[in-house]
């Protein structure tokens, strides 16, 4: 455990934040650009988990376990927005027969 | 409570007996109505009997205010801000007690036209006793805050009787109405904000909204917004004179000065006859009762700074609506420029800051209320019989209504100046006031006054051209024999209530003291403030 | 936490009554149940306001959240009374709504005591889950499912800014309490860049929750899509929610100066665009309830300026503005649910003469569309007059006057159902309002007018 520790506090910290900056602005950019809702949704997940690594780097870094405790917050609850979004598409697929958001325009922006 | 609480809430009492008496009682609403207005014209009255004009000047001393009544009202705690007092504070001097007894009159008697309204009794009514309270309170309020409120609740009932009541395109005019009032009274709120922030109650130390502490350049806290010493600039204009001119807007749009006016054509067209009374005989002067409580007395450095425009705006107003008046083809389009032209005289002897200007403006404010009032009344009479109000619709009326003819000579000859009537006084006044300020305090150029006469003279040029076109010559209506039986002569309830205008504006011409002996010490008072700065 | 507890275990209880086929039972039971509930708030209430924190600093339940809990809470009360055979129109299983809208509740009432960001993470997500439920609750209807998963992708997304934004804070401070995030700003010599990146993440999930300019739009469709009931919700209780939560933040943790420079600007571009998008957009609708939405966007845009003039009178700024909006927009979604059901469309035309049928609805309507306008004498008046006073004491003038010029435009479209009400006649019969409705009508409208006349008596609870 100290090992591990110690691999993970090896690496500076600019390298984690940038890191998760770039993997959260990839999954920023898949919900903007992409049409498709399933895809959409994965990249969403990509954002959570960009965050969710980057609390754990910072949670190592600051010796404080409260970070790896959030971890697991946001994990249950993406979890639960997993159930629910998907019921959502599924329910969207079910009167419409696809699942591309560009099917979507009943409503007018 | 006391008489001016009571004065201010018995209509609202009315208003609610009115709202939860069944609808089976619809016709005796409006005697509900004018009982409610009759005990304010007995309360005013005597008001005006035990008024002491010389005592109590009032203006910018509680002390010299009479019927003072003073309770914390709203209170809340704001931290860092201190704490958000605002006072029921009320009291009268010789300002206020006049608009006091003019605005019940006026009220007595738009009740007592309102016998031609026939659908919606119960929101009718209820409206009419909603505005009534306001109109009371605006001319009572000393509290900021206060005022803002009263002359904004007087917004919402007109803007129903017109929109509800009106004619055909009242829904147009209703928020034309609405919406000009409420741009210039927003504006208003924000520099009652900065004034509140500006001013400290030299007791509790606290920020306050009374008007009275604004007066006092004591009271302003060094470097704030408003302080007279610290020269403060917002966007670049000096923010006393931005306050000063946001107030003057606000005020000026009721008046109406040209060009903020198209409004009040459009709404006296479109609102019922009662309403137009109202508008004529009792708004418009709220313009002007704020201009010289207000922006005068809050801003009197401003005031004198900016007083050339003040009066050129008033000439300009004067010959712009009387050559508008020349024009008009409808009857109430013609007398609501007049108004527009008569208010501008109002302007001019405030903007000449001599105690003869405003006591001539303050006259004439009260003179313009019942003759108005009673113009508006006549052109009722006619519309009520045959739905028509446009001049060339008539001709010789003289032979078929000869009382009515009669009424209506007295109104127009009075308007236009006829020695006797108070408006002669009133507009002599104020331009005498516009002319000595040469002399007096440089302000204002003699060439205002000599322009400000040509105005009267232009009024008797429409006035004299109406009467001529719809009264004189052989009988000829537009809806011929139909018409001719239904332009029945006046019935006794419109004598009535014609004859005691008519006195009124009588008494007012022959005795003028009626009115100056209750108001010259708060003028004087109010004069030697403005010179202070 | 007992009025956590309380709701919680109210919304399972009510989920067996459904399973136990009582329908009859649910309605009175959830309002039982949130009066207890409410009962038990108040007994919160300190009057030396210095309440302790409590679970290891995760909740503090002050004033502040004894204040937006009630409201909150009341505000619920009120929609669900509406909600009378509302919902047995739309599906079979009557109690799964109410239960997720207390558990949404759940959730509000967490955001508003939280004193841990992960409590309000946990807060804002139990909420927003629930409300993507309500949302697409129509499961047959096409517009509720397409604004439910529009809301859902926004929703999601915005909780990965807002996410993104907690950990940055962390990562600079340290730590997930306020008053530790406090101390850091106070302490630290120079405050890392990260933490100035984590304050701008945590605005804009913020105001994506909020549905603040740039970031509202997803709000007009989830609205107009959303069942009535549910937007009526979602535009009173959850806005206020995030207000508080947001002023939370702000006020416990990032109120030293220096910050105040770097987010101060911010927020005055954001609460201008809302005022602008929101007025200017509202005005061209035709349609009540879209203009309501568009008009949610404006308030926010006034409920910003609480926040741009932080102080501690900030709070019973934004409580008072706060209760007048959702008081006087219960009143407006409660005639748009009578007219929409009787009527079956909501466009302005249809609200013609309903001033002759129906003087109580287009009483209490016009009272509600004054009190949003902020005319005086009404609760929206003392809302409005709280913002600009405070505004002003902090010299945005240029603001507070580009706000006045846009409550003039707001005056404007209010007055057009009010116009269409009493000025414009035609034939039509009188709508049946049921009692409950009634009830609520005439609550909220007494409501608005004594906030309007005595704002004290609530403005004194924080």
């Amino acid at each position: 455990m100290e090992s591990i520790t110690n691999s993970i506090q090896g690496v500076p910290l600019n390298h984690y934040i940038l890191f998760c900056a770039i993997l959260f602005s990839i999954g920023v950019m898949g919900v903007l650009i992409r049409r498709n809702a399933i895809v959409i949704f994965m990249s969403v997940e990509l954002m959570l988990n960009a965050v969710n690594l980057l609390l754990t780097a910072f949670s190592v870094h600051h010796g404080d376990a409260s970070g790896q405790v959030f971890v697991f917050f946001v994990m249950a609850l993406a979890a639960a927005e997993v159930a629910v979004g998907l019921a959502i598409i599924v329910m969207i697929y079910r009167n419409t027969s696809s699942t591309d958001i560009n099917v979507l325009n009943r409503l007018k922006w | 409570m006391s008489l001016l609480s009571l004065l201010i809430f018995l209509p609202l009492a009315a208003g609610l007996l009115i709202l939860v008496l069944p609808y089976a009682w619809q016709q005796r609403y409006k005697y509900v109505a004018l009982a409610a207005v009759g005990i304010q014209v007995i309360m005013s009255a005597f008001i005006y009997l035990n008024f002491d004009g010389n005592a109590f000047s009032g203006i910018d001393a509680k002390s010299k205010y009479q019927l003072v009544e003073q309770v914390s009202w709203i209170n809340l705690q704001l931290g860092r801000l201190g704490s958000l007092q605002i006072d029921y504070f009320l009291g009268i001097d010789g300002l206020s007690m006049p608009f006091l007894v003019l605005s019940s009159v006026v009220m007595f008697i738009a009740v007592l036209s309102s016998w031609e309204i026939k659908t919606n009794l119960k929101g009718y009514f209820a409206l009419l006793m909603l505005l009534n309270t306001a109109i009371m309170g605006v001319f009572c309020a000393l509290d900021f805050f206060l005022f803002y409120i009263f002359y904004e609740l007087m917004l919402l009932p007109l803007y129903f009787l017109i929109g509800m009541w009106g004619g055909a395109r009242r829904e147009y005019a209703a928020i034309k109405f609405f919406l000009y009032t409420l741009f210039g009274s927003v504006f208003m709120l924000l520099v009652i904000i900065g004034l509140y922030f500006s001013v400290q109650d030299p007791i509790t130390g606290n920020h306050t909204f009374n008007m009275l502490h604004m007066m006092n350049p004591d009271n302003y806290i060094p470097g704030s917004i408003f302080s007279a010493l610290a020269e403060q600039q917002i966007f670049g204009i000096p923010a006393r004179l931005l306050g000063f001119i946001v107030l003057f807007i606000a005020f000026a749009i009721k008046v109406p000065i040209v060009p903020l006016h198209t409004w009040l054509p459009d709404a006296h067209v479109e609102a019922p006859t009662p309403v137009s009374i109202i508008l004529a005989g009792i708004l418009l002067k709220i313009g002007g009762y704020g201009i010289l409580r207000i922006c005068m007395s809050i801003f009197p450095d401003a005031a004198i700074d900016s007083a050339w425009w003040l009066g050129l705006i008033g000439v300009v107003s004067i010959i712009y609506g009387a050559l508008n008046a020349l024009a008009q083809n409808d009857l109430k389009r013609m007398i609501a420029y007049s108004s527009v032209s008569h208010m501008g005289f109002v302007l001019l002897g405030i903007a000449s800051i001599t105690a003869e200007g405003i006591s001539g403006a303050m006259l004439q404010m009260i003179s313009h209320g019942f003759l108005s009032t009673m113009l508006f009344f006549l052109v009722g009479v006619i519309y009520n019989r045959v739905h028509s109000r446009y001049i060339h619709d008539f001709r010789g009326l003289a032979l078929i209504m000869p009382k009515y003819t009669t009424f209506i000579m007295i109104a127009f000859f009075a308007s236009l100046g006829l020695p006797g009537f108070s408006a002669f006084i009133a507009e002599a006044f104020s331009l005498i006031g516009a002319f000595t300020s040469e002399s007096v305090n440089g302000l204002l150029p003699r060439w205002m006054a000599i322009c400000g006469s040509i105005g009267i003279l232009l009024s008797a040029a429409y006035l004299l051209w109406t009467l001529q076109r719809m009264f004189f010559g052989k009988t000829r209506l537009m809806g011929g024999e139909d018409w001719k039986s239904k332009l029945t002569d006046v019935n006794g309830r419109e004598i009535f209530v014609l004859t005691s205008l008519t006195v009124f504006a009588l008494l007012l011409g022959i005795l003028p003291s009626l009115a100056f002996d209750k108001m010259n010490a708060s003028v004087l008072e109010l004069i030697r403030l403005v010179n202070l700065k | 936490m007992d009025v956590i507890i309380t709701i919680s275990l109210l919304a399972i209880l009510v989920l067996y009554l459904g399973l136990f086929k009582a329908a009859k039972a649910l309605l009175p039971v959830t309002l039982v149940g949130l009066l207890v509930a409410l009962g038990l708030t108040f007994n919160h209430w300190d009057l030396a306001n210095n309440t302790k924190s409590i679970f290891s600093g995760m909740l503090l339940f002050n004033n502040f959240s004894v204040a937006f809990s009630a409201l909150a809470i009341i505000s619920t009360f009120l929609i669900l009374m509406l909600s009378k055979d509302y919902f047995e129109r739309i599906s079979a299983n009557v109690a799964e709504y109410y239960t997720i809208i207390l558990f949404a509740l759940t959730g509000i009432i967490i955001i508003a005591s939280y004193h841990n960001l992960s409590m309000l993470f946990i807060g804002i997500e139990i909420m927003s889950v629930s409300l993507y439920i309500l949302t697409g609750i129509k499961k047959r209807d096409y517009a509720s499912n397409e604004a439910a998963l529009k809301y859902f992708l926004m929703g999601a997304f915005s909780t990965g800014f807002l996410l993104f934004g907690i950990t940055l804070l962390y990562g600079a401070s340290g730590s997930f309490d306020l008053t530790e995030i406090r101390n850091y700003v106070a302490s630290s010599e120079e405050i890392s860049p990260i933490f100035y990146a984590g304050i701008l993440l945590s605005i804009i999930g913020l105001c994506f929750k909020a549905g603040a300019a740039p970031f509202h739009f997803w709000t007009p469709d989830v609205y107009e899509g959303a069942p009535t009931l549910i937007t009526a919700f979602m535009s009173t209780v959850v806005k206020t929610a995030v207000f508080a939560a947001f002023l939370r933040l702000f006020y416990i943790s990032l109120s030293s100066v220096t910050l105040q420079e770097f987010w101060v600007p911010v927020l005055v571009v954001l609460a201008s665009l809302s005022l602008l998008i929101g007025n200017i957009t509202a005005v061209y609708q035709q349609h009540f309830k879209r203009m309501l939405a568009y008009s949610s966007i404006s308030h926010v845009g006034y409920l910003l300026f609480a926040l741009i003039a932080l102080s501690s009178a900030s709070d019973s700024a934004v409580f008072l503005y706060a209760a007048a909006y959702t008081i006087a927009s219960i009143i407006a979604f409660a005639a748009l649910m009578v007219v929409q059901k009787q009527v079956g469309n909501d466009s302005f035309d249809n609200f013609n003469g309903l001033g002759r049928k129906n003087p109580l609805l287009a009483l209490t309507l016009t009272i509600s569309m004054l009190s949003l306008a902020g005319i005086p004498l009404t609760a929206g008046f003392i809302g409005k007059f709280m913002m600009f006073t405070g505004a002003l004491s902090t010299y945005h003038t240029a603001l507070t006057v580009f706000a006045v010029l846009n409550a003039i435009v707001g005056v404007f479209y209010y007055l057009r159902v009010v116009v269409a009400m009493y000025f414009k006649d035609a034939e039509r019969n009188e709508l049946a309002v049921p009692v409950y409705f009634k009830i609520v009508l005439v609550v909220s409208t007494l409501a608005t007018i004594i906030i309007g006349v005595y704002p004290g008596f609530i403005a004194d609870l924080i």
